[in-house]
């Protein structure tokens, strides 16, 4: 089944003005003013799914869905904008039950318009339950969709809506089952040149996922701290999104330009106490002071030269290719600014972007790094195509044919 | 509209409304709003401010031209994005004539070009050309260098603060 760049950007687009609608919808009912902060549809292992909920807690509502397209859609708020929320609208949250007939109504107002934009644009009905209230702690909150179909991924479109001014968030999760989305995809897809074939991308989240592993087993070696592989996806998003894709917090960090098929540009990126602990696990002696010296510096960039190493040799054995890269550039500032370049560079030649996101964790210090590559489009495809024809050839050599001769 | 009622706050006794700007996006603020955006690197903020009315403008560019992309969005490119701004401090009551700008971003940072100048440098380029070609000069600039930037257009006054991760932050 293939889907093309058009469908792609169709679909996020229509998650988007669903999420864009459903946030008016709640200024309108409660006087709060909030941005959609991000879209992206993102292609993800599902036990992957809901990581960026941490283990914080949330309420919300879900609706299932059947037609054309089913599955669920689910709206999680934290638990005190939930009840700034009720508030706003009530004038009370203190009443546990009205509390959550506040969250039901408002989830109720803002989901029903999401779901009949999507309903209006693939010209179908989709008929929704009645939402059902939800709570839990991170990703516990989402509906549990293993074994709703065959797939170990499922996409996900997923839109971060932010307060003005306060750093509240909700999120909007629209979780259709694979094999009704892929192949509606497919129906408005115009099967051209760009067409990617759909289950390549997963092949692709396995080799983010086998670099990543990579790259974390070298961290281990350098650093001896037990490091592990987190979470990889695939995002696909317009390229003014893709700088929202890290925090704005600073970073400390390396980044390489890489060449070969794909191109593109690779980040390896710490927050300052990871970058700090971690650069100190590979430093013979203490360091004095708090802040990050040139000896951090100088550590980060030996750790990131050879996480990037990792991760593209990672790629390279699945794609069997050779992928070479720049020599790393240190980089410490905010994480959109330095995002921001990159996003800028790969926009000039495509208005959308995948995006490949990985972290990983250790439990024996606090630290956390995220990779974050932007390959070319085009080149990606080519090199998904190309993935295709060999695992046709691997798949379909018949054993007998090869020992006749 | 959010009342701020002073007692969240520990900053200010009545907080201006705060209005965030994204990356391809503008807005104007006639009541003293403070614009702000975030994270700019090769990005450009392009601010203007005509003191006669007062009205304010905030413009996150990404590109240097519009020309040869078949892109919608007018706000994402240096050329499109300055005219639009323009345009839209007009139609809140503002004149060309009247008008200044303010720039910070365009920073060189990771700019792996072999050949020529950065996204960064030529965005600089553009925004001044256009505003140029409209009579609007420049008085104030944060551009260029290796870091980034995130600005805030305070609506009222036309002071745009600028922030940088490593560096501080200073006033134009």
């Amino acid at each position: 089944m293939k889907v093309d760049i058009q469908s792609l950007e169709t679909f996020n687009q229509l998650a988007r003005e669903g999420a864009e609608q459903a946030t008016a919808s709640m200024t309108q009912m409660t006087g709060i003013e909030a941005d959609v902060e991000v879209t992206k549809m993102s292609l993800v292992d599902r036990k992957d799914l809901g990581e960026e909920l941490g283990d914080r807690a949330f309420v919300g509502v879900q609706f299932d869905y059947e037609g054309e397209l089913a599955g669920e859609t689910v709206l999680v708020f934290g638990r005190a904008c939930s009840a700034s929320l009720v508030e706003a609208l009530i004038g009370s949250a203190d009443d546990e039950a009205m509390a959550k007939s506040g969250v039901k109504e408002i989830g109720n107002i803002m989901m029903s318009g999401f779901i009949d934009g999507w309903a209006d644009y693939l010209e179908t009905s989709i008929d929704h339950s009645p939402p059902t209230y939800i709570e839990g702690n991170g990703p516990a909150v989402l509906p549990d969709t293993t074994g709703s179909d065959d797939s170990d991924h499922v996409f996900v479109f997923k839109s971060r809506i932010e307060w003005v001014d306060e750093s509240v968030e909700f999120y909007i999760y629209m979780l259709p089952e694979y094999d009704p989305l892929t192949s509606i995809m497919a129906d408005h897809a115009d099967t051209g040149d760009d067409a990617i074939p759909v289950d390549k991308l997963e092949v692709f989240n396995e080799m983010t996922r086998s670099g990543t592993e990579k790259a974390a087993e070298n961290v281990t070696m350098m650093t001896g701290v037990e490091t592990t592989a987190e979470v990889s996806q695939i995002s696909f998003a317009p390229v003014t999104d893709v700088p929202k894709q890290v925090s704005n917090e600073t970073y400390v960090g390396t980044v390489v330009e890489f060449t070969g098929l794909p191109s593109g540009y690779l980040m390896v990126l710490f927050d300052e106490v990871s970058a700090k602990n971690v650069a100190e696990a590979m430093m013979p002696i203490d360091v004095d002071g708090d802040g990050l010296t040139d000896q951090h510096k100088a550590a980060i960039e030996e750790l990131g030269n050879i996480m990037t190493s990792g991760f593209v040799d990672g790629w390279a054995n699945v794609l069997q290719t050779s992928v070479d890269h720049t020599p790393p550039r240190l980089v410490h500032d905010m994480g959109q600014a330095i995002i921001d370049p990159l996003a800028a560079q790969v926009g000039r030649q495509q208005e959308h972007a995948f995006i490949v996101d990985s972290t990983m964790r250790t439990d024996e210090i606090e630290f956390e790094a995220e990779i974050h590559a932007l390959p070319n489009e085009q080149e990606l495809r080519e090199a998904l195509d190309e993935l295709l024809v060999d695992r046709v050839d691997e798949t379909e050599a018949d054993p007998e044919q090869i020992f006749q001769e | 509209m959010k009342v701020y009622d002073g007692q969240t706050s520990s900053e200010t006794e009545s907080k201006p409304e705060q209005i965030k700007v994204g990356i391809a996006e503008y807005d104007v603020s006639k009541n003293g709003a403070v614009l702000t955006t975030s994270g700019l690197g090769s990005c450009i903020g392009v601010a203007l401010h005509d003191e006669t009315v007062p009205v304010s403008g905030l413009v996150h560019v990404m590109l240097p031209s519009a020309d040869d992309m078949e892109d919608g969005n007018r706000a994402k490119f240096a050329d499109t994005g300055v005219e639009t701004l323009i345009e839209a401090l007009e139609d809140a009551g503002g004149n060309r004539n009247n008008m200044v700008a303010k720039i910070a971003g365009g920073s060189d940072m990771l700019d792996f070009s072999e050949s020529g100048s950065g996204i960064g440098q030529r965005n600089v380029e553009q925004v001044k050309e256009t505003l140029n070609d409209y009579g609007i000069s420049v008085v104030g600039e944060d551009v260029g260098g290796n870091h980034g930037r995130s600005i805030k257009l305070k609506g009222a006054s036309g002071e745009l603060v600028v922030k940088s991760a490593n560096k501080g932050s200073r006033t134009l």
